[in-house]
């Protein structure tokens, strides 16, 4: 795409996640045309790094691969991967935005994912898309089912040494590939920003990040997942397959010395899930899961936790009062049981934090819609229609307007489509 | 590079000798049971095979591309994807194939997921997965290039029930240009919302929700409002059914009010038309929930008047003096108030008692909590001298605002008392002296499982919700009813709002127990499936159905006989040298494709496309080889 | 651009970017040398993370870190269990290389 140039579409999606796919989808096969901007350099959002998921356990790739696939080759969406949203605002039926992709330094045309690049370059770098529990290089393929298949190179490790670009058969290396500004002209869009979690850093309770075997439920997820950093579950500071894992609940959440209140809402179910995949994969280990309440409330999900359950899967209802290290790489948590044997301390060789989650973009300075107290995007209808912003035109989409599991998400994504495509229809498209 | 079209009817007069295999591994869903590469192997050997392949993930772009490459470069004319059941991903396969230019029936799948490595282990798994490749092979060597059955479709959607989601999916359909006909069997819009009176958690009235939607609709030219109706008959196919509503006014209710006007605690009051035969292109369900009724006897219901539901309570509350400093129901005043979670929900095997049908309701209601979060707090506020006690198991206040409730109640000063489901709280009448006539016991998981004993005036029972009763659309339309009792939607991220009968949509607490914000998106989201279905104006029906070689065709009419779906077959007078004979006629969209015809003619003269007699010989052949 | 233009182009690009490629530098040095060592333990029946991390000196959470990266590019398979430490082995350098 040429600097300064400015696309048109019916509807522009903000968030390649699933939630971003599903309105995009749900647009385009109604014959309007969709443009989807991604922070990321692959779509897929969140769902895309999990494992399986929850209550039907499908490998998560199994449900997402194929809505990523057919928006990419769907003939009325297009996606700009790797951008940064600068400004967006709507009026008079109008819809602009202001997007800069950031450079891969590989010409995304020419690039055919062959992974040679990635071979060739001699540089490790901590893989993100893999918990930080294995090393990437500084210019890879992000992963293996990312769309697109375009490597990307991080100039923050590269040492210009030009072994990628000796070894790339398309000579899609670009080492002096620059930003590029475009304008998006729209007349509606979709807020379809997702999700972050808090990290373990700043919570002493837990460690403050310090302490070894204390890990993130995405981190697990990567543990867990079939391409993950051990293809099986050990702990990440020597490598010992765990005897016993613990999870603790409201790790962020519903605290406000946390700075979250709310409930981060599917972290319950995603604990519960991870457990039954640990206990197929580690039938001997202990399994525990320290908590306030079981929030097991969709479909399925009830029957789900009392099949956890009678797996042998414990459940201690305490608030967990901190996180300590213990000998040998074990964990100590000391918690204040509820069953009347007081303060208690066990040992773990595995512990992962449900932490809590917040929305992953500010629309602050770039888009004058509402956020709630909760710094989630504001609903103005939030029973009847609860996917309209104050913003005319602009629509919300899944966890951007609040934490929500993927059904809920993939449900509101629909919806959100559906208004917006009225919204298109009055405009008199 | 080779045109694959040309190559594929190039092999139309044999056997393909250029099947590909793809072989998935599904992560470790497959990998993890099925010796992948050694059923790679045996397939690479087996007659008509080109290229066997395996992929992590055959359905991601990576895995596709392989087919497309394989196709494009001429090496296959055939293909054999192995990986989950085909109800999840056919269409991916066929949408890859049509990519590469190639006809997308040219395809057949082997389910080695959920028919092999979720069920079996080990060698066996290997094996079965080896032979169902194998029938896939054997099948796909014979199979023909297809054309999808195209037909027009109504831009005319019908909703069954004027419930939340049922108005909002009427609604929102209209404003997309689609001609509406709401059904509702009562006399009223606004369903189980009506009988509620502000909504948790952001407090906004359920009558002036009602009102709004029900306006909406009922101010649409495009929207057809038939209350005190229901449909007795589900005719046709996806974009063209027919539906025969049966409309009373016997129990119309005797308002003076005109129609529009919003009734409390029952809805917006309507007039009716009189339309009976509906051609319609989708149906979407939004035929709501019941509320749980607690049995006889449980927690007391029924044996004292001081333990109601908490749609009752609602209601009661409704019409309490808020100028009063006690709170006074009926006169008696209510000093102390016990709220019990999760009645009717949740339910454990041997633990609840089940119903007459020896039914337990397993799942949770969803909404409960928070409604009844929702009433205690309104309580407190009122009338801050009335003590409520909440029995809980697990308070789930999970959405945006719910925790606040939480928070608030306790701020509230509600008292919390947590039971286990072996331990739930026994009702009984008050023989302390008190003039409070129940006492609630329980063992209270929050103070160390102690006996706590509390006096009430007020036991107020959080029933759940229970999906509606609608034997005669379930068995009329074959939906698919989960063990829940609410209607199945196909798959819950792939299919959400879809049911297996295609062109038939959910939305709303049909489907499960959720609050109104989550039915208004069911609602919509089931808009929207119907709106990309009828927007286009015809839709596309799989080729699989009945195919009459008139060759062969004696006219004997044993297939029409054996026919399960009304007009799809029917006899033609067909002219030939020796005069007017009868002969079999196939009606493709009506067609089922369910093989009954085939199974009956006595000369072979009727089969099915993409599933021939002579496919089946194929894929049994290879499943009875010796290695 | 010309082989001339862009050599000049790479050098100021080198000279813009002196400090992070001179920590990149300095860690593929770092990594070479451990990694060295660390495949020098991995020959024969192979060896766990803490037997590697006691013979070579290096922390054990970086050297586990290090075998499953070298397992994520083919160099290194898991083998037999020891304990509950699982040995990994130098995949031979033929299939390394194909890999």
């Amino acid at each position: 795409m040429a600097d300064g140039q400015t696309i048109t579409c019916d509807a522009l999606v903000v968030g390649g996640g699933i939630a971003g796919l599903q309105s995009a989808l749900d647009l385009a096969d109604q014959d309007f045309s969709v443009v989807i901007i991604e922070k990321d350099l692959s779509i897929g959002g969140k769902m895309i790094r999990l494992s399986k998921v929850f209550p039907t356990l499908d490998c998560s790739s199994c449900i997402t691969t194929p809505k990523m696939a057919s928006a990419a080759h769907h003939k009325n969406i297009t996606i700009h991967t790797w951008c940064d949203l600068k400004f967006l605002n709507s009026s008079d039926g109008i819809v602009r935005a202001h997007v800069t992709q950031k450079p891969r330094f590989v010409d995304e045309d020419k690039c055919i994912g062959c992974r040679k690049c990635e071979y060739a370059c001699p540089v490790y770098v901590p893989d993100s898309e893999q918990g930080g529990f294995c090393a990437t290089k500084a210019v890879r393929i992000p992963f293996s089912n990312a769309i697109p298949q375009v490597a990307a190179l991080d100039p923050e490790f590269c040492m210009l040494c030009g072994k990628c670009e000796k070894v790339c058969p398309t000579g899609a290396i670009d080492y002096f590939q620059k930003p590029v500004d475009f304008t998006i002209e729209a007349k509606t869009a979709i807020l379809a920003t997702g999700f972050e979690m808090t990290t373990i850093k700043g919570k002493p309770q837990y460690g403050d990040g310090d302490v070894q075997n204390v890990i993130t439920s995405l981190q697990m997820e990567r543990l867990l997942a079939p391409h993950g950093p051990y293809n099986r579950v050990l702990r990440p500071s020597d490598g010992m397959e765990p005897d016993s894992i613990a999870f603790v609940q409201c790790a962020g959440s519903r605290d406000k010395s946390m700075g979250i209140p709310y409930c981060s809402r599917f972290c319950c179910m995603y604990a519960i899930k991870q457990a039954m995949l640990l206990s197929g994969s580690l039938p001997l280990a202990d399994i525990i899961i320290y908590y306030m309440d079981i929030r097991a409330f969709g479909k399925g999900y009830e029957q789900f936790y009392q099949n956890a359950k009678a797996m042998g899967i414990q459940f201690v209802k305490g608030k967990v009062a901190n996180i300590q290290q213990a000998d040998d790489g074990a964990v100590a948590i000391r918690y204040e049981a509820q069953d009347g044997t007081g303060v208690t301390t066990e040992n773990h060789d595995l512990v992962v934090l449900s932490l809590g989650v917040f929305p992953d973009w500010s629309p602050k300075g770039i888009c004058p819609v509402s956020t709630g107290k909760d710094n989630f995007i504001q609903t103005v209808q939030p029973s009847i229609a609860p996917t309209l912003t104050d913003r005319e035109g602009l629509f919300v989409a899944g966890a951007a307007a609040g934490p929500k599991d993927i059904v809920d998400s993939i449900s509101e994504a629909g919806a959100a489509a559906m208004e917006a495509s009225n919204y298109l229809m009055a405009l008199g498209k | 590079m080779t045109d694959p079209k040309e190559k594929t009817e190039k092999a139309e007069s044999g056997k393909s000798e250029k099947i590909g295999v793809y072989i998935c591994y599904c992560g470790g869903n497959i990998s993890d049971h099925v010796d992948v590469e050694k059923v790679r192997d045996e397939a690479e050997k087996m007659p008509g095979v080109a290229v066997a392949r395996t992929n992590s993930f055959m359905c991601s772009d990576p895995g596709q591309e392989l087919i497309i490459e394989d196709l494009k470069n001429g090496l296959i004319d055939r293909v054999v994807v192995a990986s989950c059941a085909p109800s999840l991903h056919e269409t991916t396969f066929r949408g890859a194939i049509a990519r590469a230019g190639a006809n997308p029936y040219i395809y057949d799948h082997a389910n080695i997921r959920e028919h092999v490595s979720w069920v079996l282990h080990g060698e066996k798994a290997t094996f079965k997965a080896e032979k169902l490749v194998g029938a896939a092979v054997g099948k796909a060597s014979l199979l023909q290039e297809l054309d999808p059955i195209r037909v027009d479709a109504r831009k005319h959607a019908t909703v069954i029930g004027g419930g939340i989601a049922g108005l909002k999916a009427a609604k929102v359909l209209a404003e997309r240009g689609i001609d509406v006909v709401l059904v509702e069997k009562s006399p009223y819009l606004g369903g189980n919302a009506a009988r509620l009176d502000t909504i948790a958690p952001f407090g906004e009235k359920s009558a002036a929700l009602i009102s709004e939607l029900a306006e909406d609709v009922l101010a649409r030219d495009n929207i057809t409002v038939m209350t005190h109706s229901k449909v007795i008959g589900f005719e046709g196919y996806v974009g063209n059914f027919d539906l025969t509503v049966q409309t009373t006014f016997a129990d119309a209710a005797d308002h003076e009010q005109a129609a529009g006007h919003y009734i409390p605690t029952v809805g917006v009051i309507t007039e009716s038309a009189t339309e009976h035969i509906i051609e319609t292109g989708a149906v979407i369900l939004a035929t709501g929930f019941k509320s749980y009724q607690p049995r006889h006897g449980e927690y007391g219901f029924g044996e004292n008047s001081a333990v109601v539901t908490l749609p009752e309570f609602i209601k009661q509350m409704s019409e309490v003096d808020p100028s009063k400093t006690e709170l006074e129901i009926g006169s008696r005043k209510i000093r102390s108030i016990a709220m019990i979670h999760c009645v009717g929900s949740r339910q454990i095997p041997g633990i609840h008692e089940e119903d007459e049908d020896g039914y337990l309701n397993e799942y949770c209601s969803r909404t409960c909590c928070s409604a009844i979060l929702h009433a205690a707090n309104q309580v407190k506020e009122i009338f801050p001298d009335t003590n409520v006690y909440d029995f809980y198991r697990d308070i789930r206040t999970y959405g945006r605002g719910q925790e606040e409730l939480y928070d608030q109640a306790a701020n509230n000063r509600v008292v919390f008392l947590r039971y286990s489901a072996e331990d739930s709280p026994v009702v009984t009448a008050n023989d302390d002296g008190s003039d409070a006539p129940l006492k609630v016991t329980v063992k209270d998981g929050l103070t160390f499982n102690e006996e706590v004993e509390v006096a009430v005036d007020l036991v107020v029972l959080a029933t759940g919700m229970e999906a509606a009763s609608i034997p005669e659309l379930v068995s009329m339309m074959k939906l698919p009813v989960g063990t829940d009792k609410f209607l199945q939607e196909i798959h819950p991220k792939l299919a959400p709002v879809e049911m297996a009968v295609s062109g038939v949509f959910l939305a709303g607490t049909a489907q499960a127990p959720m609050t109104i914000a989550e039915a208004c998106n069911g609602a919509a989201a089931a808009a929207v499936k119907t709106a990309s279905l009828l927007s286009k104006g015809h839709v596309e029906l799989d080729p699989y159905v009945a195919e009459v070689d008139q060759n062969l065709c004696q006219g004997g009419g044993a297939c029409i006989e054996a026919c399960l779906a009304d007009g799809a077959l029917e006899m033609q007078d067909v002219k030939t040298a020796e005069g007017t004979v009868k002969k079999a006629r196939v009606v493709p969209a009506l067609c089922l494709g369910c093989g009954a015809c085939a199974a009956v003619c006595p000369s072979r003269a009727i089969d099915l496309k993409g599933w021939s007699l002579k496919q089946y010989e194929a894929m049994v052949d290879m499943i009875v080889a010796e290695d | 651009m010309s082989d001339e233009s862009k050599k000049e182009a790479m050098k100021q690009l080198r000279a813009e970017r002196k400090s992070s490629i001179q920590k990149a530098a300095a860690t593929v040095k770092q990594q070479k040398k451990e990694l060295k060592l660390l495949k020098e333990h991995l020959t024969g029946d192979g060896a766990t993370a803490p037997e590697i991390a006691e013979a070579i000196g290096i922390n054990v959470s970086q050297v586990i870190w290090y075998l499953a990266t070298l397992k994520q590019y083919g160099e290194v398979v898991e083998g037999t269990k020891d304990g509950c430490y699982f040995k990994y082995q130098l995949v031979e350098t033929d299939s390394a290389e194909a890999a």
